[in-house]
């Protein structure tokens, strides 16, 4: 029987259980994640393979999750924490930009952990369950941020994260976990931070984006493509911080229109810095403004029908895209 | 205590040579501080040296610290040399942080110390996290945790004694109650009668003690630490203090009745152990002047090379930001 797709919830815990098997110094705790198995069930049995030394629960303190995970990177252990949605990472982040993202620049001394943060909206969480933060994270010094968007790369990218020796901020949009499945490679392809992939070729523009909208801009090339024959790219860029910076100019060379296309917040998101990039850098290879299409300035409603005015999706980006053709 | 019988006439020396090295250090920084020669602020420990010096006294290679701004004294108790303190404060390229971070800020965790941050009360989880993973790889650390009288009312404070109290971390978190948080008196930072009662609220031991006398404290410390390593918990040590200076240099201290200062003098924890030496018969007073001059000859040392030590090379901003391999 071959065997069967995988979602990226089921993905993510399969990295996790191998980093237990095969790092003695990985540990694991947050909120509810140890016989429970944490809010959205990714830390499944793992707490009763590896035990309530390596695998446990918390205080509801995300502040003492963090600052304990950075002391005990600092003593050569590589902790994988939970914040149980990455909003709740926000009453912390003083220990991710001032302790751990300094750390290493101040006094020498590596801070090898990955918070673990699922985030992202389009299920009705409302303002506090939702939110978007990468922007947040991608702007503190020292801390690298990564974005997976399928299966196999979230499993690949958590073990880079949880190997590098940095503070790694690991973002699992919650709709993808049980939304995308896909045939995992038998071998574990061993993958580095930093590269962008081109998920859909094409040369009429180029989508970048990372995360939910990633599958959303695919079905919108494949939308755009039925209407009016257009081939747009779709790049992934999978990591935000270190950013494939050559990647995106390459697909900006190959396209020369870029519609850049997020969940989080519009002003001060991190599709400014992706535009600001493509602006400096490949200016003289736009044939069409830069665009961006992201959320509103407003916070994640709760309501459906509010949610969905709210947030992208594939319709809205094809929209977008039919648009930027024809400038 | 009974110092003669209790303690060792080397061992109450080593305290007292500790204060003195701290206040001598500082004295210099203050100097250089108002002629202008000195990078960004200084913070001084006037009046609490006792409290550094004998919680690292009775300290053993694997244990852990998180001292604050006030706490020069757990660096040079943990082996921090004077010169490179002199190189932190001057902002030289061989100081404990490379120019990257100023005055007290810094930390030698080959010696067991973290770096602080200005943010108080950050560096509780983080020891606590220390403590536990140095204990799971098998060394026994315990950890000392400092923090002010201001920096018990931080979310930090809360949450790092609730989560050492859940898994029985073995931290002492020696709060030192100097009764000032920058300008504000302990009468508008908390509402309890005395800071040890916050401990019942986490289910663990509070203990009382008198900050400014070495002795007394070291004895007290001692024992308290012993039986840690016995039983593994967190305890909430509340050191009675003073600040004897402003919150820092730029800081006149003017809101600080100058009836308090002048009792709180007398109680100098420099004093103190003169006295306490001296009655029992420790040391004569010439052997703790001579101590002093010798004392103030290393410092004068100390400070004359690093200052001849070089800036940082400002091509090098950009490295350390991410550790490599």
């Amino acid at each position: 029987m071959p065997p069967a797709e995988t979602t990226f919830l089921e993905a993510i815990r399969q990295a996790l259980q191998r980093l237990l098997r095969e790092h003695a110094d990985v540990v694991m705790f947050g909120q509810d994640i140890g016989a429970f198995g944490g809010a959205f069930k990714v830390t499944a049995g793992l707490q009763k393979e590896f035990g309530a030394d390596r695998v446990f629960d918390t205080p509801i303190s995300e502040s003492a999750i963090l600052g304990a995970a950075l002391g005990m990177a600092t003593m050569g252990l590589r902790p994988v924490v939970e914040m149980q949605f990455s909003d709740f990472a926000t009453t912390a982040l003083h220990q991710l930009l001032n302790n751990a993202g300094t750390l290493h620049y101040r006094t020498g001394v590596a801070a090898p952990l990955v918070v673990r943060a699922p985030c992202g909206g389009g299920f009705a969480g409302g303002p506090f369950h939702s939110e978007d933060l990468e922007a947040f994270f991608c702007h503190m010094p020292g801390i690298k941020v990564v974005y997976p968007s399928f299966p196999a790369d979230a499993r690949a990218l958590l073990m880079a994260s949880a190997l590098d020796p940095n503070p790694v901020v690991f973002l699992e949009n919650k709709y993808l976990y049980r939304h995308v499945k896909e045939w995992l490679p038998t071998a574990w392809a061993p993958s580095a931070l930093g590269a962008a992939r081109v998920c859909r070729p094409g040369s009429d523009a180029v989508v970048l984006t990372y995360g939910a909208m990633v599958h959303e801009a695919i079905r919108a090339a494949e939308l755009v493509h039925a209407e009016d024959g257009g081939e747009v790219m779709v790049l992934d860029l999978r990591t935000l911080k270190p950013l494939d910076t050559d990647s995106i100019l390459a697909a900006v060379a190959a396209t020369n229109r870029v519609l850049i296309v997020h969940e989080g917040w519009h002003t001060g998101g991190f599709g400014a810095e992706i535009a600001a990039l493509v602006a400096e850098r490949a200016f003289h290879l736009l044939d069409a403004p830069i665009w961006r299409l992201t959320a509103p300035d407003c916070p994640v409603p709760f309501s459906p029908e509010l949610e969905k005015a709210y947030r992208p999706n594939a319709e809205k980006i094809r929209d977008a895209l039919l648009e930027l053709l024809e400038h | 205590m009974n110092p003669q019988k209790d303690i060792s006439k080397d061992a109450a020396l080593a305290l007292l040579r500790g204060m003195l090295l701290a206040r001598r250090i500082e004295e210099r920084l203050i100097r250089l501080y108002h002629q202008g020669s000195i990078f960004g602020g200084v913070y001084c420990g006037f009046g609490q040296e006792a409290i550094g010096t004998a919680t690292t006294a009775v300290s053993t290679a694997d244990d852990l610290f998180a001292p604050c701004i006030r706490d020069m004294t757990v660096h040079l108790g943990r082996g921090t040399t004077p010169r490179d303190i002199f190189r932190q404060f001057l902002g030289r390229a061989q100081g404990p942080t490379r120019g990257r971070d100023g005055n007290i800020h810094y930390g030698e965790l080959h010696r067991g110390v973290f770096a602080f941050i200005s943010h108080l009360g950050a560096m509780l989880p983080v020891i606590t996290g220390g403590v536990m993973a140095r204990r799971r790889l098998g060394r026994p650390a315990v950890g000392f945790a400092y923090i002010g009288d201001g920096g018990t009312s931080t979310g930090d404070f809360h949450e790092a004694i609730n989560f050492a109290a859940v898994f029985d971390v073995p931290v002492i978190f020696v709060v030192e109650n100097n009764q000032f948080a920058y300008s504000t008196p302990n009468v508008h930072q908390f509402r309890c009668t005395s800071l040890v009662d916050r401990a019942a609220g986490y289910g663990i031991e509070g203990i009382a003690a008198d900050g400014n006398d070495v002795l007394g404290l070291a004895a007290q410390v001692g024992a308290l630490v012993a039986d840690i390593r016995v039983k593994p918990r967190a305890v909430l040590l509340v050191c009675e203090t003073m600040r004897m200076r402003g919150h820092g240099e730029h800081d006149d201290g003017s809101y600080v009745p100058r009836e308090l200062l002048a009792a709180w003098a007398k109680r100098c924890p420099i004093v103190v152990a003169r006295e306490k030496m001296l009655a029992a018969k420790l040391a004569t007073a010439a052997e703790l002047d001579a101590l002093d001059v010798a004392v103030q000859a290393e410092v004068g040392e100390a400070y004359q090379q690093a200052l001849s030590d070089p800036l940082p090379n400002p091509a090098t901003l950009m490295e350390g930001v991410y550790a490599t391999g």
